[in-house]
């Protein structure tokens, strides 16, 4: 089993034209200005990437097209979640012809599914490839479907490549049971915390970040993550404390949030695609505001 | 209103007699018991103490015994949290006239209160007293009724005796968002972790926490709590992932499993009331396998 770690993983957004086509020229240089600003790793297209909304076919072009943009500067997670077992473990194996270093992947979409089935569903795509696979639990966005620390050693059992889980339920109970019971069982057993809140998940235990925030502030989320790679938790607290009230403006609007973030920037985040829509301005004002008086965030590239 | 909580405060659980009538004598030896094993400071009853499962005139008696027992070593709260709005306010003014130090409330039951609610029924209480309070946030039991950030900046505005919050969602957004907000308009402001999950909350601002296994290993809550203000953060990991293993033992149907833990460790305290289970024989045996696994047996007080 590869000891694969992602570190500090940026999840960029995928930027649509007006006529919600990819906008491939723009997601080219979203990468380039990752790269340039403290991504260890890349995972694409994450729910932030509006996975969720493009075909299937269109994901592994998306991938297709980050790996070869990136050319092995960083290694690549690739997000497979889909509701159908069959149909996220095709898109995993396409992913690892491509050249994608790990999977990563959540609960089904819509199915409600018991413990029995999540087993099945994750086994089944985790042993689609040999690469490093990643459970992602993220309760709140997924109807509060919960990946359970039983059903993570469970997997451990079937799974050579189950390298570890990201957690984006933020809480501590189970980030503290789920890494030290999995640590018991398989040592480099790995746990990434799915937002930005890396100071309590750091002091756990956890090893890597998903940061898609890093689209807007790439210097504070490398600032946060460096001293916590340190255990330096008390000096990182008015950084955390500055991203997390950058994720509090940006909630509201959610994806769309991050992306007229990035355009506040001078960058472009690009157009939504449908169902989700772009937002007002009055809202665009509210989050410029915001994030203007965010202090922390003022020496934050602007543009690319 | 110089009253600032830290460290591990513990909460004694209710002694019963085979009869399930109160055992005050035992819970005097239950309190000062937490007392000389490093307890910063004692509340009663909270739900772990089957506050809910007890008569007025009870809750009444226990804290005076409590309260008299504890001399004034340690500050001692009183967990003021009933079903009817009116039962909480005369266990208050209860807790005042006995002299206890503080008392602690949760947002209200079962009515799925709005903010506004919440708001004047914590206005109520505060009003209602002298002694500084502490507000209890625990949207995992309640529904998701909660303390937002910005019902807190609207309660320390107005409730000069707000000296904290009891903070049980154990979640790193939730948390700090309580935390940022407190500590920025009260520097001495006390954020308290439900139960003993320091490792994530001190670097985020907490101040201590509850605990929910000092009436085990009082030595490994001590040592976690010293570690953790003393920024040794590997040596915080291995008390929390063992403590950690404990709650999850303890958690549901708390305290039965943790009064049957106590008989495994020579401090019986009886049954516990219906509709809560007593733990079996077979119960209590399997958590002294997991004591002596985890070394507790060897490292800890037994007997009173």
């Amino acid at each position: 089993m590869t000891t694969f770690k992602p570190g500090l993983v940026h999840a960029p957004v995928t930027p649509f034209k007006r006529d919600e086509q990819i906008d491939f020229s723009t997601y080219g240089k979203l990468i380039e200005f990752h790269l340039a600003n403290g991504a260890e790793s890349l995972a694409v297209p994450m729910h932030a990437g509006e996975s969720v909304s493009l075909t299937d076919e269109e994901r592994i072009k998306l991938i297709k097209y980050a790996i070869k943009h990136v050319k092995g500067r960083v290694p690549l997670i690739a997000h497979v979640s889909q509701s159908g077992t069959g149909v996220a473990a095709d898109l995993a194996k396409q992913a690892a012809k491509l050249g994608a270093a790990a999977i990563v992947a959540t609960t089904p979409y819509y199915w409600t599914p018991p413990a029995n089935m999540l087993l099945e569903h994750f086994t089944q795509i985790g042993a689609a490839t040999k690469l490093p696979f990643f459970v992602y639990n993220s309760p709140d966005e997924m109807g509060g479907v919960k990946i359970s620390a039983d059903t993570v050693l469970k997997l451990i059992d079937r799974l050579d490549n189950l390298a570890g889980i990201v957690d984006a339920s933020l809480d501590w109970q189970f980030m503290i049971e789920v890494v030290s019971t999995a640590q018991r069982k398989r040592a480099d057993f790995q746990l990434l915390t799915g937002a930005e809140y890396m100071i309590s998940a750091g002091a756990t235990g956890a090893t890597g970040m998903i940061a898609p925030m890093a689209g807007i502030a790439p210097r504070a989320v490398k600032k946060l993550w460096d001293l916590c790679a340190q255990e330096k938790y008390e000096e990182a607290r008015p950084i955390q404390e500055a991203i997390a009230a950058l994720r509090q403006a940006v909630k509201p609007l959610g994806v769309a949030g991050l992306k007229a973030g990035i355009t506040l920037m001078e960058r472009k985040g690009g157009n939504m695609r449908a169902p989700l829509e772009n937002p007002p301005l009055a809202a665009r004002k509210k989050l410029a505001a915001d994030l203007n008086a965010i202090a922390a965030l003022r020496d934050e590239p602007r543009g690319w | 209103m110089a009253l600032v909580l830290k460290g591990v405060m513990q909460a004694p659980v209710t002694p019963l007699h085979d009869d399930f009538s109160l055992d005050l004598p035992t819970l005097e030896k239950v309190t000062d018991f937490h007392v000389r094993t490093g307890a910063t400071g004692i509340t009663w009853p909270y739900h772990k103490s089957e506050s809910l499962n007890m008569t007025m005139a009870e809750r009444k008696a226990g804290a005076e015994a409590v309260i008299r027992t504890v001399a004034k070593r340690v500050p001692v709260a009183i967990h003021v949290s009933s079903l009817a709005v009116h039962d909480t306010l005369e266990l208050a003014r209860h807790a005042q006239e006995k002299d206890a130090d503080c008392v602690v409330a949760i947002t209200p039951y079962f009515w799925d209160p709005t903010p506004q609610a919440i708001f004047d029924f914590f206005v109520r209480l505060g009003t209602s007293i002298d002694l500084p309070f502490l507000a209890y946030n625990s949207p995992g039991y309640l529904s998701g009724v909660e303390i937002t950030s910005d019902l807190l900046a609207r309660m320390i505005e107005r409730l000069p005796n707000l000296i904290g919050v009891k903070e049980a969602s154990f979640n790193s957004e939730k948390f700090l968002e309580l935390s940022r907000l407190g500590l920025s308009m009260k520097p001495d402001f006390s954020m308290i972790a439900g139960v003993e999950y320091l490792l994530p909350s001190i670097p985020l601002g907490g101040r201590g926490s509850y605990s929910s296994a000092g009436a085990i290993c009082p030595n490994l809550v001590v040592e976690l709590y010293r570690s953790c203000a003393a920024a040794e953060w590997a040596k915080a990991r291995e008390c929390q992932y063992k403590i950690s293993r404990l709650w999850m033992i303890f958690r549901d149907q708390y305290p039965s499993s943790l009064k049957g833990g106590m008989v495994m460790m020579g401090r019986p305290v009886g049954p516990t009331r219906p509709p809560l289970p007593t733990a079996t024989k077979e119960r209590q045996e399997y958590i002294r396998g997991q004591l002596e696994e985890m070394g507790i047996m060897d490292s800890e007080p037994y007997g009173w």
